[in-house]
């Protein structure tokens, strides 16, 4: 992977593949995306998780060299988006894949691998890894929407991208096609190729990436991996004497990890193994206290993310601070939209 | 690149149904009209001499400012103009080279393309001028190659000259409709109506000399185009008649070369400044 990023791109490997500093657009009084900083590190796949019109895709036009940030700056594989140095290790899909509709599949493939210098042969392979073999020789006009979203990941593979950049890539898909299609990303993001991938849907994000920023209102709210994002495990213990169990769990678990909520215990844990709930209950039910419920919980990412753009709504979209779920870097800024 | 985006412009529809109704055009104005009116009590002599293959350069050249023109145009917009519709652009320019070479193959493939809109439109004059001869017994004589060639490359920079107004229109626009409606109009209302008034309000002759209409007819004048010979031609009848006043010949030439130039790098400059949204 080095030897590939280092011969086709000269990106040095170790730095962030992609890194933005301050990055803004504005159209007119309405920013799209506030002073953002984002930072993909080599290899992994990141997920970028934002709202319908929460400044997604207008980043990664940003990143892709399609649009120009108002002010701020960009790098993608260590040069100015938008550039041949750039764009020579990026495969990319955005929004709609958008091809001519009067040329076959394959055709449209042979259109981009003569401007991008790819052997013809490749076509194939990218071909049969999308599932599209058997209908390439057909009109992209007459493609279903599964299938041009398909071409679309076929031509974002065709220059053996070091990084894939992919806005909403399940977008009209049935259940069936977006399984596949997830399947198909982990699979390109198993390696060392480095994926960034925008959507609003949370189980999506939630099965295919290692790490995760979460935009609202155009700015980053919260960045970690999906667990981080999601916190600690929680073992809820629903009981009549609630003071006495909550006395008990903390001498047993330590004060810090108990706490009351809406009449009912909560007991935090890194991960479930940590404590051993059959144990608490035998505990608590010898000092006599009748357990009615204990069951483990969790903040599902969907709630997290309803949580902090819900939060960005109710700042009337000021003061944002970015959450960086494994406690690094806190920041604050001030950013006024409109 | 520029095969590619060659290739593009071959597998369009739309292309090779202007080719048809362009080579049609000239055919029917230039042969088969003129022919029915000559076998017709209202033909006069003359009319014959322009259907020969001798005059086939004078007589397709007719054409080429006015008919040609829109058609050229046309072509330009859909060239460029289709990228906006289909969101094309977004994935051209995400591709590896810069905004500069995709629009440079683009217009290089558009100059080529340009081609056959020329070539076939005078095999097809050469036959249809064969025929009228053998039908009137008239015994056959070719112009010379220098002024056939002349007149292929003459007919083929009038064509790209509004092939790019149409690129100029079509990126400034981004799209095609507006683009074709704006050409259109630009043509028949503002150089039209502006050349026809110049007749009479010697005014507006300086700015009608700078016109499209003026200097390409100016430049096929010389060549036998733009009416030169019998005065039965598109140049003085019907919706792209000029009468005057003409340029100089190398005036014409350098003022076309000029605005295709001009026309070109706009184009460019606004497609590798706007955003791709």
């Amino acid at each position: 992977m080095k030897d590939r990023v280092n011969k086709r791109s000269g990106f040095s490997p170790g730095r962030y593949v992609i890194e933005t500093d301050q990055l803004t657009k504005r159209y007119g009084d309405i920013v799209a995306v506030g002073h953002l900083d984002l930072r993909v590190r080599q290899g992994e796949v990141y997920g970028f998780l934002g709202a319908n019109g929460a400044g997604k895709t207008t980043t990664l036009r940003m990143l892709l060299g399609l649009i120009q940030p108002t002010s701020g700056k960009a790098s993608v594989l260590g040069a100015k988006p938008g550039t041949e140095e750039s764009l020579m290790g990026v495969g990319s899909m955005i929004e709609t894949p958008a091809f001519y509709p009067h040329l076959s599949g394959r055709h449209n493939l042979v259109m981009l691998a003569k401007y991008t210098g790819t052997p013809l042969k490749r076509i194939d392979q990218v071909l049969a890894q999308v599932d599209l073999s058997k209908r390439a020789d057909d009109a992209f006009q007459t493609y279903s929407l599964g299938m041009k979203q398909r071409l679309g990941v076929a031509a974002a593979l065709l220059k053996d991208p070091v990084l894939l950049v992919l806005d909403e890539p399940t977008n009209g898909l049935d259940p069936a096609g977006m399984a596949d299609m997830r399947a198909l990303i982990r699979r390109l993001g198993s390696g060392d190729r480095t994926v960034l991938i925008s959507s609003h849907l949370m189980t999506e994000i939630e099965q295919i990436c290692d790490r995760v920023g979460v935009i609202a209102g155009g700015s980053l709210v919260a960045e970690g991996t999906v667990d981080e994002l999601r916190g600690k495990d929680r073992l809820l213990i629903r009981v009549d004497q609630i003071e006495d169990a909550r006395r008990i769990v903390a001498g047993l678990v330590g004060e810090q990890s108990v706490a009351v909520s809406s009449e009912v215990l909560q007991v935090t844990a890194s991960n479930q193994g940590e404590i051993e709930s059959a144990w608490l209950n035998a505990r608590l039910v010898a000092q006599g206290i009748a357990v009615q419920e204990l069951r483990w919980d969790r903040a599902s990412l969907e709630s997290v993310f309803l949580d902090l753009t819900s939060g960005q709504l109710r700042q009337g979209k000021r003061g944002q601070s970015v959450i960086h779920a494994n406690g690094q870097d806190q920041e604050s800024r001030e950013v006024a939209h409109v | 690149m520029v095969s590619a985006e060659f290739f593009l412009l071959r597998c369009r529809m739309a292309t090779w149904v202007l080719l048809t109704v362009w080579t049609l055009l000239g055919l029917m104005f230039g042969y088969i009209v003129p022919y029915v009116m000559y076998r017709s009590d209202d033909g006069r002599p003359n009319m014959l001499e322009a259907m020969l293959p001798e005059q086939i350069t004078q007589t397709l050249l007719d054409g080429f400012p006015f008919f040609g023109g829109a058609i050229a145009l046309i072509l330009g917009v859909l060239a460029v103009g289709s990228e906006f519709g289909w969101d094309t652009l977004k994935t051209l320019f995400t591709q590896r080279p810069g905004r500069g070479v995709v629009f440079t193959a683009k217009m290089a493939a558009l100059a080529i393309m340009l081609v056959p809109f020329v070539v076939p439109l005078f095999a097809s004059g050469a036959i249809a001028g064969v025929m009228i001869a053998r039908l009137e017994g008239v015994d056959i004589f070719w112009p010379d190659a220098m002024t056939v060639i002349q007149g292929m490359l003459a007919g083929w920079l009038v064509l790209a000259v509004w092939a790019s107004v149409g690129v100029l229109l079509a990126v400034a626009t981004r799209g095609t409709s507006l683009a074709i409606g704006f050409g259109i109009l630009y043509t028949l209302v503002i150089e039209g109506l502006i050349s026809a008034l110049a007749g009479t309000v010697s005014l507006l002759e300086p700015i009608v000399d700078l016109f499209l209409r003026a200097n390409t007819y100016s430049l096929v004048r010389p060549l036998g185009g733009a009416g030169s010979g019998t005065g039965d031609s598109a140049a003085t009848d019907g919706p792209g008649a000029f009468s005057g006043p003409y340029v100089d010949e190398l005036q014409a030439l350098v003022v076309l070369v000029a605005y295709m130039v001009v026309f070109i790098g706009v184009s460019a400059w606004l497609l590798r400044r706007r955003d791709v949204a």
